[in-house]
């Protein structure tokens, strides 16, 4: 399978090749260095909330590095590719970037050097608008340039050769995800934007195809990513697990509801990205994942399980679950979430339960 | 809980109930599996059924005695505690204790570099939470242990 999947990736790196010289770069943006002109400090600030609802922090920054210089790892089935330095530094950095080079990475995924892989979000960031995407450049431009060279990608060949990369983004890069829910209101529209855009939230909730595209057919279905998957956020899914408007309002504010705490990594969503956000754009982003008008809550429902499995379970759950998770899965406040109504554990796949319970959550 | 049990069933006070919530250590005992491999196990999250059927060693079991059952011989972590008066208030050793005897039991069966010895034993005792902040004197006590007992470092004495 994974010969066959190599072989076909290395033909579309091919194709991209030849497509590449036939059509002549289309995209290309080199030369259109304008004389920029100097970001006010409201545009800075808005280009802060703005890098900090695009999550930029959580692949740009490695772990105890300096922040936006790049170097954190993203496993992905191709291999591993590092976050890059998007400090002003302008060997290392993008300090040699103008505005429009940097609308153009973060909506076609073409840099003045090379094309980027999907790693980055371009995919969702697609969509972004032109004041938004300036003033997030603003705002890294007004960052402490960092002389840190960027890290080589661990991909494998074909993967390596950036110029398949045309081919990838001609076919998959697409102007418009489609809509899980049903609305019209300021909020849902505006939640759209959030979500689909700055949040990026179908990077990793929505389900990839052979070739690492998204398939829009599934978005926000849920998808299986490194240990931990990440759970199905359509409005039929969140309801299934007892999420309402106000629990995820919660869930986004604090990492906390009583659905469960963010862990994995929703957890550096949550921590660098959510918690900042306005009360108004997470309201939003809530009512864009539920809809205008949200799905009832599903009440828990007993499980069929046969019955001398179940009380082996209990007794199991007694011993080592109880002391945290209290007698009946009620939770401690403070210490340990509820087992009871807990949306990981009313996943229909139990993947993320196990995982937990083996490997632990990082605090 | 395991330490409801040992504390009002079996008189067992040694092992020290602290956060009560599974974060100290304080309250740890040693289960000595069936492979001959031992590991730490927090009590006061953990229900006094778990341990049916295992073999497990709370403080009050790791000296030697004699038959009247009292205590003749420390071992030699409790020994290296006292010499180095590892302890302040003295809450958290037990806790201390066992830790560093599944360590030292750990390295007889796989013994370490002796440029490994401080992170190893930083590492076995990283999770022991000692208010009183008494971390250098419980670290010392036990690398006097682990390099003073023959077999236990690779390439060292």
């Amino acid at each position: 399978m994974m010969v066959r999947f190599k072989n076909t990736m290395l033909k579309l790196a091919l194709a991209g090749l030849i497509g590449a010289a036939l059509v002549g770069c289309g995209a290309s943006s080199q030369g259109s260095a304008n004389a920029e002109v100097p970001a006010s400090a409201e545009q800075v600030a808005r280009g802060r909330y703005l890098a900090r609802a695009g999550d930029c922090a959580a692949c740009h920054t490695a772990k105890d590095g300096a922040p936006f210089a790049g170097g954190y790892p993203l496993h992905t089935p191709f291999g591993t590719i590092h976050g890059t330095n998007i400090t002003p530094d302008k060997e290392h950095g993008i300090g040699g970037w103008s505005s429009d080079d940097f609308y153009l990475a973060m909506t076609d995924g073409v840099t003045p050097d090379h094309r980027l892989y999907p790693a980055m979000p371009y995919t969702s960031y697609r969509a972004m608008k032109r004041e938004d995407s300036d003033a997030i450049y603003a705002y890294l431009m007004a960052q402490k340039p960092v002389a840190q060279p960027n890290l080589e990608n661990g991909l494998s060949f074909p993967f390596n050769i950036r110029a398949g990369l045309w081919f990838w983004q001609a076919l998959f890069v697409e102007d418009k995800q489609p809509d899980v829910s049903a609305g019209s209101s300021a909020s849902w529209q505006r939640g759209r934007y959030v979500s689909n855009v700055l949040g990026h939230c179908a990077e990793c909730h929505t389900p990839r195809k052979f070739s690492g595209q998204m398939d829009f057919s599934r978005q926000l279905q849920g998808n299986t990513l490194d240990r931990i998957g990440a759970p199905d956020i359509t409005p039929e899914g969140l309801a299934a697990r007892g999420w309402t408007l106000k629990d995820l309002n919660a869930f986004f504010a604090t990492g906390l509801a009583p659905q469960g705490s963010a862990y994995g990594e929703m957890y550096p969503v949550v921590h660098l990205s959510t918690q900042h956000l306005s009360k108004s754009d997470l309201s939003a982003m809530s009512t864009y994942l539920l809809g205008d008008k949200p799905p009832a809550p599903q009440p828990v429902r007993p499980v069929a399980a046969d019955a001398a499995e179940l009380q082996a379970g209990r007794q199991v759950c007694t011993a080592v679950c109880a002391g945290c998770h209290g007698g009946q899965g009620e939770g401690k406040p403070h210490v340990a979430v509820a087992m009871k109504g807990n949306s990981t554990v009313r996943l229909k796949d139990a993947r993320n339960l196990i995982v937990a319970t083996l490997d632990g959550i990082e605090e | 809980m395991m330490i409801d049990f040992l504390h009002e069933y079996l008189n067992l006070t040694g092992s020290r109930l602290g956060c009560g919530q599974g974060v100290c250590h304080a309250c740890v005992l040693i289960h000595d599996r069936e492979d001959g491999t031992s590991e730490e196990i927090r009590t006061c999250i953990t229900g006094a059924h778990f341990f049916g059927g295992k073999t497990i060693r709370t403080v009050e079991g790791l000296a030697r005695r004699n038959d009247k059952g009292e205590v003749v011989e420390l071992s030699a972590v409790q020994q290296a505690f006292l010499t180095h008066y590892s302890f302040q208030c003295g809450y958290c050793t037990p806790g201390f204790v066992n830790a560093a005897t599944v360590l030292v039991e750990k390295l007889k069966r796989e013994p370490v570099e002796k440029d490994k010895v401080e992170e190893t034993i930083t590492e076995a005792l990283n999770e022991h939470i000692c208010r009183c902040t008494g971390y250098v004197r419980y670290f010392e006590a036990v690398k006097d242990v682990v390099l003073s007992t023959p077999g236990l470092v690779k390439g060292g004495k």
